[in-house]
């Protein structure tokens, strides 16, 4: 059973007066607690995409299945953007609890989590800090904070280690792909690099040009192990992702 | 730390004051006019008539000039925010705001004296509608160009309206409000000064001009010492305001 399934999605904007659509037939579907990687050029859609299903576009045409609910009926999703996600006026510390306090929990509750979390992820020194005093790779690992205080089950990540350094990138992986190992999240990730598409998607989806639409599925058996980044088959794969990416113009 | 900055600030400020000084006391000895007393004679006459004549003075126009201020902000920034963040009524006030915002409000004041009286009414609507314009074009502009990917994260934590208001737009705009509030202040004290020389026998301004009409120059420094030292203790205030509210731009 998919825990996520989307069938014949279609989206438009209004832009300069004229309909573009933004997605054309797409289909996919991810099983409960597998991680899905999106790969596509620039504009295609995949942000719209993920808009969809955190909830915050209904505007669409086909079927969206989270967990058989509607991405609106839906609240165990959580987003995590590229920047911006933390908001800079807050600390640490409310910037975590901030989705505790909008989902009306308890002051005393929303104490409790919001410690227990940040020490679970080794932040907790952090929490007087605004966002302006962290590096990049902390900035994520608290908008992550923030996501999974909630308990979520579908993270929608997008472009989440883009503006990264390739170290903090792969030590970002790596955070990500043990938080994932303890829980039972199921992760969708939109990315624009290949080894990390290779790295961390159990199922790769390759999108088009706008409109988008999914032109390639491939299950991959060398997700999650951290020895893969060295071997022949991730350089197999990486290169047929390649290939499939450059087909595209 | 934050001591020795505050230190290095009142360094700042007594520097200033003292070469402030200093050049009106040269100034004073080349023009040697009765129009402009040496800076001892127009603060011992401060001194003197502080608490007996410029006092109530003072009361009044700070008066004038607070409820202004807190007027022009409880109505410019809600609206601006509202207008910054809803295309439509954005879209719908553009061009009234655009004609409108350029005219200077001051020529409305006889207008004003005619409709509302000669009392405070009429002083505190001419100095509100002036700031108000300004905290609201600035507070429209500052949400018009927010990131919306800010709203997009908080959103998607489910926040309804009020909540992205209270955590989003109003934080994110407060430096642009406070900014425009502190431009606001030194306007409101030009156009405090203009209402007041007309058709009214209170306030700062009315006893400068006062001073001036009957030539006690001394006093009438006394007044403009009196009336600078107001501005510059309600900028104080907005300075402080902003240190305490939007420590997270200074970091
Ligand atoms: N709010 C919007 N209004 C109009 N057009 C939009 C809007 N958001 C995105 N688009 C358009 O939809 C297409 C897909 O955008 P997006 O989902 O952001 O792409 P991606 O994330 O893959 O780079 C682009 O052509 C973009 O111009
Ligand atoms: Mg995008």
């Amino acid at each position: 059973m998919d825990y996520l399934s989307i069938e014949s999605l279609q989206i438009s904007y209004a832009q300069d007066n004229q309909i573009t659509p933004a997605l054309k037939d797409l289909s996919l579907s991810l099983p409960l607690g597998s991680i899905g990687v999106i790969i596509g050029p620039s504009g295609c859609g995949k942000s719209t995409l993920l808009s969809v299903l955190a909830g915050l576009n209904q505007n669409y045409q086909g079927t969206v299945l989270i967990n058989n609910k509607s991405p609106k009926e839906c609240d165990a999703t959580a987003l995590i953007l590229q920047e911006y996600g933390l908001l800079p006026w807050k600390t640490t510390w409310d910037n975590v609890g901030l989705g505790l306090q909008i989902r009306g929990f308890s002051k005393k509750e929303t104490v409790i989590r919001t410690e227990q979390i940040l020490n679970k992820l080794g932040l907790f020194h952090l929490r007087k800090r605004y966002p302006a005093q962290l590096s990049g790779g902390q900035r994520q690992r608290i908008a992550i904070a923030r996501s999974l205080v909630l308990e979520p089950e579908l993270l929608l990540m997008d472009e989440p280690f883009s503006s990264l350094d390739a170290l903090s990138r792969e030590e970002m992986q790596d955070f990500l792909l043990e938080l994932w190992q303890e829980t039972n999240l199921t992760i969708l990730l939109i990315t624009h690099n290949i080894e990390e598409a290779v790295f961390l998607g159990q199922k790769i989806f390759v999108m088009s040009e706008c409109p988008g639409t999914i032109i390639k599925k491939l299950s991959n058996p060398l997700a999650g192990d951290y020895s893969a980044r060295g071997k022949i088959e991730f350089l197999e794969t990486s290169n047929s992702l390649r290939s499939s990416l450059r087909g595209l113009n | 730390m934050q001591k020795i900055e505050l230190m290095h600030k009142s360094f700042n400020i007594l520097t200033g004051v003292i070469i402030l000084i200093v050049f009106w006391y040269l100034l004073s000895l080349i023009l040697n006019t009765p129009a402009l007393p040496t800076p001892l004679t127009a603060f011992s006459s401060f001194f003197e008539l502080f608490t007996s004549e410029l006092m109530p003075h003072l009361t009044i126009s700070f008066y004038r000039v607070g409820v202004s201020l807190l007027i022009a902000t409880v109505l410019g920034v809600p609206l601006g925010l509202f207008i910054g963040k809803n295309k439509k009524a954005d879209e719908f006030s553009a061009p009234l705001i655009y004609i409108t915002y350029p005219v200077p409000k001051v020529v409305f004041l006889p207008i004003f004296l005619i409709l509302l009286g000669i009392g405070n009414i009429s002083k505190i609507v001419l100095i509100t509608l002036t700031i108000f314009y300004l905290i609201l074009v600035t507070t429209r502009d500052a949400a018009r160009n927010l990131p919306k990917e800010y709203v997009l994260s908080v959103k998607s934590l489910r926040a309804n309206e009020f909540e992205l208001y209270r955590h989003v737009y109003f934080p994110a705009c407060l430096p642009a409000i406070l900014t425009s509030l502190r431009l606001g202040l030194g306007i409101a004290m030009s156009v405090l000064f203009l209402v007041e020389t007309y058709a009214t026998q209170e306030g700062i301004g009315y006893f400068i001009m006062n001073s001036w009409s009957s030539l006690a120059y001394d006093k009438m420094f006394a007044g403009i010492i009196a009336m600078g030292l107001m501005g510059f203790f309600l900028y104080l205030l907005l300075d402080a305001g902003e240190k305490v509210l939007c420590s997270w731009i200074h970091l």
